[in-house]
């Protein structure tokens, strides 16, 4: 089974998935890392290595600054995401009986299915001056006066937050279920309090689910155009909007790719902080 | 036994779903194509359907935001990929200079039927050969809820900038009206932008800003009119408002006395076309007084024809709506897009992204 | 067990059940918003609503552009999450059960497009796809997928490969059965939930995948492309009654996979 020819056919079953990568993934990112290097002059792209590029992001505040919004509107999404998914995978593992669990997970999910873009116009209707939320604190009588919610950093946050918070549901729930009751069980047997029991056995426990979601909930949130582009309003500019920006109006590709690498650089960065927790392991 | 059974379930899966992709994958090929490269309000149906009924030919359509992002999907074609061409008109020059547009008949094409400061000549003819026609127009000016806001106010720009409207104010996205309009709230014209009043400019535009509640592209600028959001929509014009008005009657808008900046589109045949006579035929069909009504009155947005006989086909209705009345007064007291060469334009985008920023 | 300490269980759970409740509420919010507008009268999906009217699912039945942008969702979908499947089940195969050189880096390799942007991966398909003057179409939106997925399948496919299902494999083979019989007749019905768990989420991440599909397509475009096209007019019901019908359809999908698929194993 392990001699000359098993090797062999490992190989033949590994190389489809290999040449994929290797063709659609791998050499799109070494071309684009090429393509940061040349520049758009005009109509033209001067095909010669320079690093004007990412000269010019460093230059122009309105680059540095929509990185800068970028983490920080990721760094807030990720946080806000996984304090109200924990309770909710833990409520869903712990509370709700096993019969009803796949249902509760379905139930949770099923809202994704409509489309991601309708989806964002959705929360615009609910979060604007005149949409759900305003009229419903008119309705009740907390505001005299109509209020918006929309076109600012928080509704961008509440719409990744929206998407984030099922994922990362999936990916807690997914480790506490995995966890045998009896850990809990001599914890408390040995006089561990609730508290205790959950910071010393539980959290670390479920810190690779944490993780896992968490590092899928900043690579997606921090590359997404479509959520600060509907519900942003442009008070402020993100990274991939300024990305967007500089195909859609310059057909600058090559800045755009510069952007992209240093996208990706801020993200491997990300990647190398969290990447013990992030083993494939199998059952 | 249970094995084959999964077996035969997963079987069954697999083979439903290549024979779902083998079924649709092979796409129905018309007798003939042809390929255009538009804005939204030419994939209506209600235009492009009576052109392929007559011609027996399949128009396939991609549309795009953008002359920058229509150029980058032209140089990433194959040459001969593309026949007709819906363009920004002030876009033309640079296009022509490009070599991308094949010369059009004049004398096939009802050139003198079209309004006569929309017929923008200089821009598409070149050594007296034409290159495009343009084809719709209107205007980027101010849109507003009348119900919410004192109308007489709208007709002066420089209430935008007052504190009147403070957190009122919608700006629409794109860099080019915006600037124009600055520059006439400035007391400029659009032409008499330089790099030199651009950081005056920027000024102004970081003032807007503080007074807007958000800057946004057609969908997010025209639903925050609907909502409520904001009441006046600056950028805005009959293209914001028209659709949603049957609907909601309180929304209008208005050219501010300091002028409006008009806007227009432009049909024109790409060079490298092997179907030219087709392209043509097309032109010849979005220009004729029916295929005009059709477009000025598109689901994607209204706008005025350009060829005055369209008039003989709309319905009173659609005339008031388009406000065809009152076309002479508002072309006298409109302005051009202005056209910056490519070093300014990139300076302009500069200070359009800081304030986007801001 | 006396009265008393069955209310304050009950009681206890009233924290846990609020919170859900919540949760939830928060989760279908929009959804619910997006599903009453659809049946708006009026054409500006805002409030108030005036419905209920039927006319914009009439009218999204009638669009043809809409239409065939349904079908190239589905078929992209399906397709893409099959050979997602199909050679992330291989590429797994062989790295669990073969001891090559390197299988770290390779896992490594497999599973790298997971930790890049969508955005990142759709620009640099389309300059690859430009330079080679490869023309835009399903296929390309379709490789794109294959992309985004195929290291997804893998991981699932690859972390429930475990020793035991090894031992059977082993059996099999000691009984005479080839490398093929083994896989397809032992390995994959013994994977089926997670081949099963595999494809259901390629199939949710193609079908409402944009931005990819913005940038790699020409003439047909999927159903978000298109939805965000019929946007750019401003808002219509029409987009809510898509979003509505497609909503109505997945629930119906993942009622059916429920009830008739998953009871069925357990029998």
């Amino acid at each position: 089974m392990q001699g000359q020819s098993g090797k062999s056919r490992g190989w033949a079953l590994l190389t489809p998935a290999l040449l994929w990568t290797l063709l659609f993934f791998m050499m799109p990112l070494l071309i684009m890392g090429t393509y940061s290097f040349w520049e758009r002059a005009g109509m033209k792209l001067v095909r010669s290595a320079s690093l004007a590029n990412y000269e010019k992001f460093f230059d122009k505040t309105y680059f540095v600054g929509s990185l800068v919004n970028s983490i920080e509107v990721t760094v807030i999404v990720t946080v806000v995401s996984v304090l109200l998914a924990y309770p909710l995978a833990w409520i869903l593992a712990e509370r709700v009986p096993r019969r009803w669990q796949r249902m509760a997970l379905i139930l949770a999910i099923l809202p994704f299915w409509t489309s991601y873009v309708v989806r964002s116009y959705s929360w615009l209707l609910v979060l604007s001056e005149g949409g759900i939320i305003s009229n419903f604190l008119l309705d009740v009588g907390i505001t005299a006066d109509p209020v918006s919610f929309a076109n600012n950093r928080g509704a961008t946050v509440i719409g990744f937050v929206h998407f984030f918070v099922m994922l990362l549901t999936l990916t807690i729930y997914a480790n506490l279920v995995q966890l045998p009751p009896s850990y809990r069980k001599a914890a408390a047997d040995l006089g561990a309090g609730p508290v205790q029991s959950f910071v010393h056995i539980i959290l670390p426990l479920t810190l690779p689910g944490i993780m896992v979601g968490a590092f899928l909930t900043f690579v997606l949130c921090i590359g997404d155009y479509i959520t600060p582009q509907i519900l942003g309003g442009n008070r402020e500019l993100l990274l991939p909007q300024t990305m967007m920006l500089q195909i859609s109006r310059r057909s600058d590709f090559p800045m755009a790719s510069a952007l992209a690498m240093i996208l990706m650089l801020v993200i491997s960065v990300v990647y190398i902080a969290c990447a013990r927790w992030l083993k494939l392991d199998r059952v | 036994m249970s094995i084959l059974n999964k077996i035969r379930i997963s079987g069954i899966c697999c083979l439903t779903v290549f024979s779902a992709a083998a079924f649709s994958v092979t796409p129905v090929q018309a007798a003939d194509e042809l390929n255009a490269l538009v804005w939204c309000d030419h994939t209506d149906p209600a235009l492009i359907q009576p052109f392929e009924e007559k011609h027996g030919v399949r128009v396939n359509l991609k549309e795009y935001e953008g002359t920058g992002t229509a150029l980058a999907i032209v140089e990433q074609s194959q040459p001969g990929d593309w026949d007709v061409f819906v363009i920004d008109g002030v876009d033309v020059p640079r296009v022509v200079d490009a070599g991308l547009l094949a010369e059009l008949p004049a004398n096939e094409l009802p050139l003198d039927d079209v309004f006569e400061q929309v017929q923008m000549r200089d821009v598409t003819m070149r050594d007296g050969k034409m290159y495009a026609i343009m084809e719709k127009f209107g205007y980027n000016v101010v849109s507003y809820n009348k119900t919410k806001v004192d109308p007489a106010d709208m007709r002066d720009l420089n209430t935008l900038w007052s504190d009147k409207y403070k957190g009122r104010i919608a700006v629409y996205d794109y860099y080019i009206p915006l600037m124009d309009l600055v520059a006439l709230k400035m007391g400029m014209k659009p032409s008499d932008i330089t790099a030199d009043v651009l950081p005056k400019m920027k000024e102004a535009l970081f003032q807007l800003k503080e007074n807007s509640v958000m800057v946004g592209e057609v969908v997010s600028s025209t639903t925050a009119l609907a909502t409520g959001e904001a009441d006046i929509l600056i950028g805005g014009g009959e293209w914001a408002v028209a659709v949603m008005q049957s609907e909601n009657p309180d929304l209008d808008w208005v050219l501010p006395d300091q002028g409006g900046i008009l806007w227009s589109q432009s049909l024109a045949v790409f060079a490298d076309s092997k179907r030219k006579d087709l392209a043509l035929e097309f032109v010849k069909y979005v220009m004729s007084p029916e295929g005009q009504a059709r477009l000025a009155t598109s689901s994607c947005f209204w706008g005025m024809p350009a060829n005055r006989k369209a008039g003989d086909v709309l319905t009173a209705e659609q005339k008031q709506a388009l406000r065809w009345d009152e076309q002479a007064t508002f072309l006298k007291n409109s302005h051009r897009y202005f056209i910056p060469d490519a070093d300014l334009d990139a300076k302009m985008l500069d200070t359009w992204t800081e304030f986007l920023q801001h | 067990m006396t009265v008393r300490t069955d209310l304050t269980a009950l009681l206890r759970q009233i924290p846990a059940v609020a919170y859900a409740l919540l949760l939830y509420g928060f989760i279908f919010l929009p959804v619910l918003v997006l599903v009453t507008f659809s049946f708006q009268e009026s054409r500006v999906p805002v409030p108030p609503f005036d419905g209920p009217s039927l006319q914009w699912y009439q009218a999204i039945l009638e669009d043809r552009r809409l239409m065939s942008a349904l079908a190239n969702s589905i078929v992209v979908a399906l397709v893409s999450s099959a050979v997602s499947v199909i050679l992330g089940f291989l590429a797994a195969f062989a790295l669990a059960r073969f001891t090559l050189p390197g299988s770290k880096f390779f896992q490594g390799l497999l599973t790298a497009p997971l930790t890049v942007s969508y955005l990142i991966i759709a620009m640099g398909l389309l300059i690859t796809f430009n330079e080679f003057g490869v023309p835009k179409s399903l296929l390309t939106i379709g490789i794109g997928h294959v992309v985004i997925n195929l290291p997804l399948c893998f991981a699932i496919l690859y972390s429930q490969m475990g020793e035991h299902q090894r031992n059977v494999e082993q059996a099999a083979r000691d009984l005479g059965a080839n490398e093929w019989q083994v896989m397809l007749l032992i390995s994959v019905p013994m994977l089926w939930p997670a081949l099963f768990a595999s494809f259901f989420l390629s199939v949710t991440f193609s079908w409402d995948e944009f931005i990819i599909a913005f940038m790699v397509s020409k003439f047909d475009v999927t159903l978000p492309v298109e939805i965000w096209s019929m946007l750019r007019s401003g808002l219509n019901p029409k987009t809510n009654a898509i979003g509505s019908l497609v909503f109505l359809f997945s629930f119906v999908i993942v009622l059916f996979l429920d009830l008739v698929v998953f009871r069925n194993r357990k029998t």
